[in-house]
């Protein structure tokens, strides 16, 4: 609740102004930790007592001050974040996380380190493979990062502590899931501005007040009154890092309903759980490495390729389906490797499905939306007509 | 990663000779197909070269590959054919130029027309890398399997610990040598099941024992640039960097370097430099080159400037400078995981003794006081995000920690020739002799 505002009124507030609860925790003396990605186990740094708190960038910030010590070929996402620390819109940040989670995000670590110079920062050096070995390594790579924020908590990390946040996250996911799940009727009891909305204040705020906020959201959407099913086109987004809802506005603006995502923060990341585990590391190894399914974890191929496409982009089919989605926006940044190197595959899956699909290349500006627009009108159009492709 | 239109202008006899054993490397792959042995795509700094050779897999070097067509000038219409496959144009090149190539000769059942060299055959397996560096090396190969979905990838964990303030790397090192080690063993058993036949492994234990020897080889030839005038540059390494990256393993690579070596002692004996009148010595400082103008380094040369030393593709370390003797690391595996890691943390004890310093910066400031360095120069390739973010703020920082040193990046690719501007680069590098120049006379 803030300035007695409560469920999607303040998410609104939240969202407008990212980090206002962030400083309000910093006057009552509490320690944040900034991270990038989804990959930071969120669970550790509540467990140590400190909040966890997601960097995101600005769309219509134009990146200036980045550009003095971080190369412009580096994922726009990532430069926008990195400039808008620089600037001063994280000062409350006593510590900072990364995860090696693509090039963009590692190779840059240490500019965010030595410009930052929080008193804590760590990187987490995550596997790209997912085999065995990969796990117990990933398992001591997390006991390096609990013994690292133990140091600079001045004290332990027990169990019990990090087995009580991996319940409090799993019931934040849950919830996210169960907000998804009013997307299914059509129309959506929630329009995807809304959820994505949702999920950005959600990342910047202490994981319980998320699950007040998120409960509260559920409630207020459910009493909405159900109108008869539309006509609107059903629009899944499928992408990286989307922390602005500029896209999702504009394809809902252009008459169409986004239901549905495989995005972060979205459904890729809110979906999967950890599962209790004797030693909670156990599972939160398991959920970051194995359960989530990013471009940027290698899985490998067991049998044939259609098999394997299925198994890398298998669960975009079940949400095609679940849905019931008519088109799919793959959304990619300029400079992603992780997510670049993919699209053939996985637009050619989608497509195999029979689902039309829109490839998007983007810069993480502002300035391209009148472009976009175009192009996600067009497809509209051609979906309209039964086309699409 | 040579052949360019015009052959530039080599200071070394050895470098002058590396044409002609890069294209080697491809002829050889496809004579392996042609003689029904197994070929596979391979990455360089992959530390499998041992392991490959052990089991006679013929490696096809993907990135020299590439290289090779933008040193012919001949990659855009691979750019262009991966572009039409829906990659976008900002992604690695090297990898762009690969797959284009790799779609088109799917989609011909044949090699591309007029393919340079005659053309990167079709594997019979594909080797991957996961490290903390480059994306491309557990991404390309995967992306290549929708061109050719009935060849295997194996891909190979390769990490080693970051460098932090509030823990040593000593403290996880062990955990990392366990992992590296079960991961090249997973390599060897997937080569294993493909070849057929077992890892001959006291043939392994020669192999590791002749990279080891290459290794200090390279490096005490690399030593000798130090001389003034400097016998040789980062031009000529540009192009001896292929024993290095892709010979790892081979008595070829071995001797070599000792030819190198042999020849770089005479040319000292002689006063021999790269440049009549040597005027400013030169770090390259960070960048891969850009393989279609390797003729901006005689460009420097023609300005009284050379490079004794340079931080791209020198990956070896004498391995007695190690503080590990690794000599007594019997098991192959082991000795290659070890070498390995102390190579990527060679530079971490440095930079914990300068308050503010970091490994990669600390690399520079021991190259600058050795090689008596007057300024740095990086490349800036738009394409690639392996070895290229951080080399501003690694300049700011030298310039923070250490001294003001005139610096200079260039930007361009690697491969995409189409980012390049000869002329905007050498207004800049005349610039940048300008401020060498005021800076030498105070």
């Amino acid at each position: 609740m803030v300035n007695n505002l409560r469920g999607l009124a303040a998410v609104d507030k939240y969202y407008r102004d990212y980090g206002y609860r962030a400083r309000e925790l910093k006057r009552q003396g509490r320690k944040l930790i900034g991270y990038l990605c989804a990959y930071v186990p969120l669970e550790v740094i509540t467990a140590a007592g400190f909040v966890p708190f997601r960097i995101k960038g600005s769309v219509s910030e134009p990146i200036t001050r980045a550009d003095t010590q971080m190369e412009t070929i580096v994922c726009p996402l990532v430069r926008s974040c990195f400039d808008m620390a620089l600037k001063g819109s994280y000062d409350f940040l006593d510590g900072l996380v990364i995860p090696h989670a693509c090039d963009s995000i590692c190779r840059t670590y240490d500019i965010w380190k030595y410009n930052l110079n929080l008193p804590y920062s760590h990187l987490i050096n995550l596997p790209h493979s997912a085999d065995d070995s990969s796990l117990e390594f990933f398992k001591a790579v997390l006991n390096t990062f609990k013994n690292s924020l133990e140091r600079f908590a001045g004290k332990e990390i027990s169990n019990e502590s990090l087995a009580q946040a991996v319940r409090v996250y799993n019931q934040n996911r849950a919830k996210v899931r169960e907000l998804y799940e009013l997307r299914k009727s059509d129309p959506p009891l929630i329009s995807g501005t809304e959820v994505a909305k949702t999920l950005v204040a959600v990342m910047g705020i202490p994981v319980d007040e998320g699950n007040d906020l998120l409960a509260d959201i559920i409630r207020e959407v459910k009493q909405r009154a159900s109108v008869p099913a539309g006509k609107s086109a059903r629009i899944m987004v499928v992408g990286a890092q989307i922390d602005d809802v500029a896209l999702i506005d504009l394809i809902e603006d252009s008459g169409a309903q986004v239901v549905a995502d495989d995005l972060c923060p979205g459904a890729r990341e809110y979906f999967p759980l950890v599962d209790v585990t004797d030693d909670p590391i156990d599972g939160i190894a398991e959920r970051y490495l194995r359960k989530i399914k990013c471009g940027r974890t290698y899985r490998e191929m067991k049998a044939s390729y259609r098999e394997y496409l299925e198994d890398r982009f298998g669960h975009i089919g079940q949400m095609v389906k679940d849905f019931k989605v008519g088109g799919v926006v793959l959304y990619i940044y300029k400079y992603c490797d992780p997510f670049g190197f993919e699209v053939p595959a996985m637009k050619s899956y989608i497509e195999s499905l029979g689902t039309p699909v829109l490839y998007l290349e983007d810069e993480y500006s502002m300035s391209t939306i009148a472009r976009l627009r175009t192009r996600v009108q067009a497809f509209l159009e051609m979906m309209a007509n039964g086309g699409g492709r | 990663m040579t052949g360019e239109r015009k052959p530039r202008a080599h200071a070394t006899e050895a470098a002058a000779k590396v044409p002609r054993m890069s294209r080697e490397l491809t002829l050889r792959a496809q004579r392996a197909k042609q003689e029904g042995k197994l070929v596979a795509y391979t990455f360089i700094a992959c530390a499998y070269d041992e392991i490959i050779r052990a089991m006679d897999i013929v490696p096809m070097w993907t990135e020299n590959y590439a290289g090779i067509c933008a040193a012919k000038r001949d990659a855009q219409r691979f750019l262009e054919k991966a572009e039409a496959e829906n990659f976008s144009r900002s992604l690695c090149t090297y990898a762009l130029c690969g797959l284009g190539f790799d779609a088109w000769r799917a989609e011909l059942g044949e090699m591309p027309p007029d393919a340079p060299w005659g053309g990167q055959v079709k594997p019979d397996m594909m080797l991957g890398s996961g490290q903390m560096v480059c994306d491309p090396r557990n991404k390309w190969y995967q992306a290549a399997q929708h061109y050719m979905p009935d060849v295997p990838v194996y891909v190979v964990e390769l990490p080693w610990p970051p460098y932090e303030a509030d823990y040593d790397y000593r403290e996880v090192q062990d955990y990392y040598i366990k992992y590296i080690v079960q991961q090249l063993s997973g390599l060897i058993g997937f080569l294993e099941k493909q070849t057929g036949k077992k890892m001959d492994w006291d043939r392994l234990s020669e192999l590791v024992d002749l990279t080891d020897k290459t290794w200090n080889m390279i490096w005490e030839a690399y030593e000798l640039r130090k001389a003034i005038p400097c016998p040789m540059d980062t031009g000529d390494a540009m192009n001896t960097m292929v024993p290095i990256a892709f010979m790892m393993g081979t008595q070829e690579a071995y001797d070599f370097f000792k030819d190198l070596y042999d020849e770089l002692q005479h040319k000292i004996a002689n006063r021999e430099g790269v440049v009549p009148d040597e005027k400013y010595r030169l770090l390259w400082g960070g960048g891969l080159p850009a393989w279609f103008a390797l003729n901006d380094f005689n460009y420097f040369n023609s300005k009284g400037a050379v490079f004794p030393v340079e931080t791209t593709y020198r990956n070896v370390e004498a391995i007695y400078n190690f503080d590990v003797d690794l000599t007594r690391i019997s098991h192959p595996l082991e000795h290659i995981a070890w070498r390995w890691l102390k190579y990527w943390t060679y530079w971490y004890d440095r930079a914990k003794k300068r308050p503010g310093s970091h490994p990669d910066v600390e690399r520079l400031i021991q190259y600058i006081e050795d090689y008596r360095i007057d300024g740095v120069v990086m490349h800036e390739a738009f394409s690639c995000r392996t070895w290229h973010p951080g080399l501003i703020w690694q300049l700011n920082l030298l310039k923070k920690i250490y001294r003001d040193i005139p610096s200079l990046i260039l930007e361009s690719d690697i491969v995409d020739i189409s980012s390049y501007s000869e002329a905007d680069t050498r207004a800049r590098i005349d610039a940048f002799i300008e401020t060498l120049e005021s800076t030498r006379r105070g």
